[in-house]
């Protein structure tokens, strides 16, 4: 092995939060700070709602917000109402109705008179909205109401500066999913990928709908495998900006990075354990790749797999015990599974001759990965228990790099269906596929576990 | 198909080169040459690939001060050892890591002029085309890379003069999305990336 100067790496290191502290100026610093509001205690209201199986969407009535702002508070009130608008439709819960179809109605403006229109067309919920202006800043009240009743299921207040009106949406859209649905909502999710848009394919991070786009890594090389920590503090990557690529990991709130293993030929693929005290990775030394895990330090190297195949792409298993891979022991590239420590292993896909990159849902019951079908790459899934595998996307565009919502209803990917790799997103059984990256070439879309720390 | 139409163009030509070349080369012009009827067809477009691989592994240098493999620019080395015969690039099938017999040809006369110059240390670069995921294809470009390296070590190039790495799918030559392309990011990439300190 050829000694490595440390040099480079640890420059590299001091000068890298830098940029993350630029890229943080944009954001939005302060929180909106939730409060419970004093002008309608929500009962307990208990709304019938579909198991999760089912699939029929609750009927929910979206009026326009009420409210005047001037100035720079126009837009930040329609883009906070467009945004909690989009995350109910993107939740796939619900079937709005909006200003359009309820101007049909003759609403008095008094929801407690008007009850009787809304049901007419069938809503179960409304929900409504008023913003003001405090002292420059943006107050949202947001409630929610049964329709049959009047009364109120869910009634927040937010404050905070016009420049986080997205957050405030995405808060209160997560709010009205927990209320109505019972589950976590995931518009405050966030989603690491690739992208070469400012030169070198460096990694990025992006809301879960594709705004607020910041750029993690600065090292002007071949940054990419980005894998989010399980409490969404920290990015693992590789990089091979000092030469052969290792494994770094980004601390997000500080901007720093710093090694994990950079020996040996290549450190790759990285997967957090559930606890975050391990990764697995593949890496390879003296032309065989080998999965491997350490800890966050680079110590503990365990190898798990033997043999003189390519095995590659681990994905550790949501709940830990198993993690999944990539081998092509069996003459081409198919997805293996393993138990933590390496035993077991055992091959789950056996349709085509490509199947690679394994994501785990996030109850562990499902597998998504790409599968060369009639020499075009697709997104499958298959079902852990029942080893039954569907096929969701279809036709030309190289559809890879799957990854699971934190609810487990979508999977983001890309494709190149539209001339470049873009990060797309799907509904699980393959509907409303919809991009969300539009600049540059955008790749291997990791989604974070729940909501990252702001 | 195509073998046989190439048949037409390269055995003719390869007759000219070997026996029309050499009668040719008296400076005196044969006494046949205004019978036009007998002199072989010259192939249509191109020169024969045959003769490629003709110039001597090491031709006589004649003045040490102009011979670019002196130079100090790493780039001009390349110019010349490809000038030379050596091929930067060898290819691969989808989803292989094993030599064709173009293939080990080509690392043959690539070994010969290696050993013929000891003072190059060698990187060999394993690519792969866009087709699969990064990390696969990166151990893919790995074994290629590994592929060229073993069997250059085979013929005698040491070893401690070469190092390999894998660049997957992340620096191809060519982007676009057709066969056509993918063949060409398929290869190990060798160039001179360091000069011995050894007088």
């Amino acid at each position: 092995m050829r000694p490595r100067s440390t040099a480079l790496p640890i420059l590299l290191f001091v000068l890298f939060p830098l940029a993350l502290v630029l890229a943080g100026a944009q954001q939005p610093t302060p929180a909106p700070t939730p409060a419970a509001t004093p002008s309608q205690q929500p009962g307990q209201v208990t709304l019938v709602l579909p198991g999760n199986g089912q699939q029929r969407k609750i009927k929910i009535a979206f009026p326009a917000f009420r409210g005047q702002l001037g100035g720079d508070g126009t837009a930040a009130a329609r883009e906070l109402e467009e945004t909690v608008r989009r995350d109910l439709d993107t939740s796939g819960y619900f079937e709005i109705q909006g200003p359009d179809v309820l101007s049909g109605l003759h609403l008095t403006g008094d929801v407690q008179k008007d009850l009787a229109a809304y049901k007419s067309t069938g809503n179960e919920v409304i929900l409504l909205g008023e913003v003001k202006n405090e002292q420059d800043r943006l107050v949202f009240d947001g409630r929610v109401l049964d329709a049959a009743s009047g009364q109120a299921a869910l009634a927040k207040r937010y404050r905070g500066p016009y420049s986080v009106s997205r957050r405030m949406a995405h808060t209160f859209a997560d709010e009205v999913v927990r209320t109505l649905i019972g589950r976590p909502g995931i518009a405050l999710s966030a989603i690491a990928f690739t992208s070469d848009r400012s030169g070198a394919k460096e990694v990025w991070v992006m809301d879960y709908d594709g705004a607020n786009p910041r750029k993690i890594t600065g090292h002007h090389s071949t940054s990419m495998s980005p894998a989010w920590s399980p409490d969404g503090a920290s990015i693992a990557y590789t990089s091979f900006f000092s030469g052969p690529p290792g494994l770094y990991l980004a601390d997000l709130a500080s901007g720093r990075k710093r090694p994990v293993v950079t020996s040996g030929s290549f450190n790759t693929s990285p997967s957090f354990s559930p606890d975050g005290k391990r990764i697995a990775f593949a890496r390879s030394l003296e032309g065989n790749v080998e999965i491997f895990t350490a800890d966050l330090e680079g110590g503990n190297l365990r190898r798990l797999t033997n043999s003189p195949a390519i095995d590659t792409n681990p994905a550790w298993s949501p709940k830990g015990g198993n993690i999944a891979f990539t081998s092509s022991r069996a003459g081409n590239p198919h997805i293996y599974l393993m138990d933590a420590e390496g035993a077991n292993q055992r091959r789950i896909s056996f349709d085509g001759t490509y199947n690679d990159g394994a994501a785990w849902s996030p109850e562990g019951d499902l597998i998504a990965y790409t599968s060369r079908r009639d020499g075009q790459f697709q997104i499958a899934i298959t079902n852990l228990a029942t080893l039954e595998t569907q096929v969701l996307t279809s036709g030309p565009g190289e559809n890879e790099s799957p990854t699971f919502s934190p609810d487990g209803r979508k999977i983001a990917f890309t494709s190149r269906r539209n001339g470049r790799k873009q990060i797309w997103i799907m509904a699980l059984d393959g509907s409303n596929q919809r991009p969300l990256t539009s600049e540059g070439n955008n790749d291997m879309a990791d989604w974070s576990r729940g909501a990252p720390p702001q | 198909m195509n073998r046989k139409w190439m048949a037409w163009i390269v055995v003719p030509a390869l007759l000219t080169f070997m026996y029309g070349c050499p009668k040719k080369k008296p400076k005196t012009p044969p006494p046949d040459l205004n019978v036009e009827t007998t002199t072989v067809p010259a192939p249509p477009a191109t020169p024969p690939p045959a003769t490629e691989v003709t110039p001597p592994a090491t031709p006589p240098v004649a003045d040490k001060k102009e011979d670019p493999l002196l130079s100090s620019d790493l780039q001009v080395v390349n110019d010349e050892l490809r000038r030379r015969g050596f091929s930067p690039d060898v290819y691969f099938d989808y989803d292989e890591s094993t030599l064709t017999d173009d293939t080990r040809q080509k690392l043959s006369r690539n070994a010969d002029l290696l050993k013929s110059q000891p003072q190059f240390s060698v990187t060999i670069e394993g690519h792969a085309d866009s087709r699969g995921t990064s990390e696969y294809n990166l151990a893919l470009g790995e074994r290629r890379a590994n592929a060229a390296r073993d069997y250059l070590s085979s013929l005698g190039v040491a070893a401690t003069r070469m190092r390999t790495i894998s660049y997957g799918k992340e620096r191809p030559v060519c982007t676009e999305e057709a066969e056509s392309c993918w063949s060409q990011n398929r290869r190990a990439h060798m160039i001179i990336t360091g000069r011995a300190n050894v007088g």
